[in-house]
């Protein structure tokens, strides 16, 4: 970041003299100072899981959701700014239920994820606006089987068999690589996913957090539901559990 | 013709209106009103349903009865209750029995070009505690009254009550003139009476009876306990009070 | 113009005028409307399906239809599903234009997933999707532009079940028994005998044997019927819609009536 204070981020519609977006990548720190979010594509489905810090105790336990539905068979998880993952969300929602008007099927992911990034891409061009302050994870199993996206700042939008987005990312994408994602099955992968986000969290500096999960697979029947409430009571038990031994 | 058109104009409009048949009534005491209708609803020669209330209650002193096109009289009611809804919201007391009358005329008048296809009765208690029935046209036209029958059977209904309600065609003894309401007792006697015959005679009409009772605050409801199948539907004991009975009617 | 008031402006028919408030032969003539052929938005039903049949029993509601939709009297295309789920607790069953009802469908699929992604758990009551239909029909014939449609709606939720009947003009009832169309007169008689006062102890396979029964009888006596059918049980536990059932049927008889076989004379 040798050129800040040049004047070249202020604006989204400006380059740097290298050939940077400023305002994209500060818009990149925001994500990193947020809650982990975690996607991981196994052999029957998705399972999508998010360490939600909670900055108060007076908050409604399970209110404030981080992970959304954009469809039956579509989820969503945002790293970052909350208000602009919601947008966002809502933004894809528009986008699933305009395929389906058109095409009378449910949208393929691969499809919404590219509609969505260009709508993302389309707030790095302009000085008037502020790029979206999230990396968003979509995970959807469609007719040809699952697929996992993260759309960045930028706009750009990857394909991955695991993702990792927030502060944890690095010690996530580690562990998320030592997995056998293609063997997995989504239950097995949501206590992997548990045990993953309970060893990113830094318990010295955050505060208290939640686990948010939710799949996709034959075992939800294609929908994007919530992890039932006894495999997620296992899976945190297990994840705890890991955590004393790892250390 | 051969050639696919018609030597005599076809009727092509979508009609948008239906008759579902039923019949109403209401009649008006001292200090009561009873407002009634029959349960069945029918298209043509086919039953529908043999039970689609006809008969609402808006508040604890008014009651509407709605008759003719089943769709148009039960958005209707939609309706007025929820601007009665508002008037409470915005007044904090429910509104008086001939202020929902005159908004009723002018929900109705409101459709004039394309009219809610229904005959209302409206029937409690004026805020000097003695019983009213108003009756509408379809286009809102309305007066008050003493009782008025309307729908399918309204021509069999009407003359037994102009005869034993407003006494008409019998004279009455020099030492004892035509009361000018009759009690409870005997209103009830002629609302049933009315229901039965217009069943026996008018396909229309039958398979249940609703009748709704509504008694001015203050006044006993004695005489209402003995009768089988009553239910309150008030919500205030103290003040107006609303009942219902419920008969069966011949169901063929 | 002349004195009778009723006259002025659009004539009225007996069905309003049912005392004959005028002289008859002053009784104006239907379908002079001046403006009559300006607008063109009031259709007619092209594809059509028949009758749609709906009874409670003990575990919830069931329904059955065919699987024809009809050119005018060509049986033009036999194995359209005519019974649609609306989420887990509801079943639609229509009858009339096809093309409509199919639109019907994205409505309410959209309606469903909408609920589905606001993420809260809620789903709709078959109550609330009959009212929704309800408002949907009637305020298409208050345009003068209907869905031309014969609806039956079916669910149960918290142990109660549900069966409600909307048509093109918003008339709406419920009722124990329904049936659509043709249905409606050969069939309600035969399922309200079968049913009626019987809702809660009617067994699963009765309740199938009489909707079988009632489309055997339809079969023979409705010519744009199909003895191709489906049934949908909705119970506590959801909606499961059959793959079509066939009926075998028996048209010796006809050997022996005039104009019905193949006599030669």
């Amino acid at each position: 970041m040798t050129s800040i204070g040049t004047g070249y981020d202020l604006s989204a519609s400006t380059y740097s003299p290298d050939g940077r977006i400023f305002q994209v990548e500060y818009a990149n720190k925001a994500v990193e100072n947020s809650g982990t979010a975690i996607g991981l594509r196994v052999k029957d489905g998705i399972v999508l899981a998010v360490e939600k810090i909670i900055h108060s105790k007076l908050l409604v336990p399970d209110a404030n959701r981080r992970i959304q539905s954009i469809d039956k068979h579509i989820g969503l998880a945002t790293s970052g700014f909350q208000a602009d993952g919601r947008h966002l969300a809502s933004h894809a929602r528009g986008e699933a239920t305009s395929y389906r008007e058109w095409y009378r099927s449910p949208a393929p992911v691969k499809e919404v994820v590219s509609r969505l990034s260009m709508y993302v891409q389309a707030y790095t061009l302009y000085s008037s606006v502020r790029p979206f302050g999230v990396s968003t994870i979509v995970g959807g199993v469609d007719n040809a089987g699952p697929h996992l996206f993260v759309v960045e700042p930028s706009g750009v939008a990857y394909g991955y068999h695991g993702a990792a987005v927030g502060k944890g990312r690095q010690l996530a994408k580690t562990e998320i690589e030592k997995l056998k994602l293609v063997e997995l099955s989504t239950r097995e992968a949501v206590v992997e996913a548990a045990r993953i986000i309970y060893l990113v969290h830094d318990d010295q500096k955050e505060k208290e957090f939640e686990l948010e999960m939710t799949w996709i697979g034959d075992e939800t029947n294609g929908l994007h539901l919530p992890v039932p409430k006894d495999l997620h009571t296992e899976a945190e038990r297990k994840a705890k559990d890991a955590l004393e031994n790892f250390e | 013709m051969p050639d696919g058109s018609f030597s005599h104009p076809q009727e092509r409009q979508f009609n948008p209106y239906t008759e579902n048949g039923g019949t109403i009534l209401a009649i008006a005491g001292a200090d009561f009103s009873v407002v009634a209708g029959d349960t069945r609803q029918s298209e043509g020669y086919s039953i529908q349903t043999r039970y689609a209330p006809k008969v609402h209650k808006l508040t604890d002193r008014a009651v509407l009865a709605v008759n003719g096109f089943a769709a148009d009289g039960n958005m209707f009611v939609k309706k007025v209750k929820q601007r009665l809804e508002w008037y409470r919201h915005a007044h904090a007391k429910d509104m008086p029995l001939r202020a929902i009358a005159r908004l009723i005329q002018t929900m109705l008048y409101g459709q004039r070009f394309f009219p809610y296809y229904v005959y209302n009765i409206l029937g409690g208690i004026e805020e000097d505690g003695t019983g009213a029935i108003y009756s509408f046209d379809p286009v809102g036209s309305y007066e008050r009254e003493t009782c008025r029958a309307a729908g399918a059977a309204m021509a069999l209904v009407q003359p037994f009550l102009d005869n034993q309600i407003y006494f008409k065609n019998q004279q009455a003894p020099a030492d004892s003139p035509h009361p000018v309401h009759l009690p409870l007792q005997d209103v009830l006697s002629i609302v049933i009476d009315s229901f039965t015959s217009a069943t026996e005679r008018h396909i229309e009409v039958g398979d249940g009876l609703e009748i709704y009772v509504i008694l001015a605050k203050g006044r006993s409801a004695q005489g209402l306990e003995s009768i089988r199948n009553v239910q309150e539907m008030s919500t205030n004991p103290e003040g107006d009070r609303v009942f219902v009975i419920r008969r069966e009617l011949k169901k063929d | 113009m002349d004195h009778f008031p009723t006259s002025w402006g659009r004539p009225r028919n007996d069905a309003v005028d049912n005392f004959n408030t005028y002289p008859l032969h002053q009784r104006a003539q239907h379908g002079k409307d001046t403006f009559a052929e300006g607008v063109q938005r009031t259709q007619q039903p092209i594809v059509t399906g028949t009758s749609v049949l709906a009874i409670k029993y003990k575990d919830g509601i069931m329904m059955a239809a065919d699987t024809l939709a009809s050119y005018g009297s060509l049986a033009r295309f036999k194995s359209v599903q005519r019974l649609h789920a609306v989420g887990r607790t509801t079943v639609l069953g229509a009858s009339g234009d096809m093309s409509d009802f199919q639109y019907l469908q994205g409505m309410l699929d959209e309606l469903v997933t909408d609920e589905f992604t606001a993420g809260d758990g809620n789903e709709f009551a078959p109550q609330e999707v009959h009212e929704y239909l309800a408002r949907v029909m009637y305020a298409r014939r208050s345009k003068m532009n209907p869905l031309w449609n014969a609806l039956l709606v079916g669910g149960v939720r918290d142990g109660k079940s549900f069966l409600g009947y909307v048509d093109l003009l918003g008339t709406t009832y419920q009722a124990s028994t329904l049936a659509t169309g043709y249905g409606a007169h050969i069939a309600l008689p035969l399922l309200r005998q079968a049913v009626e006062t019987r809702e809660d102890t009617l067994a699963e396979e009765e309740a199938k044997r009489v909707l079988t029964e009632s489309m055997r009888v339809l079969f023979y006596r409705d010519a744009r019927s199909l003895n191709k059918f489906q049934i949908a049980k909705v119970t506590e536990t959801g909606v499961d819609i059959s793959e079509p059932i066939v009926l075998d049927t028996h048209w010796s008889f006809a050997e022996g009536i005039r104009g019905y076989g193949a006599q030669t004379q």
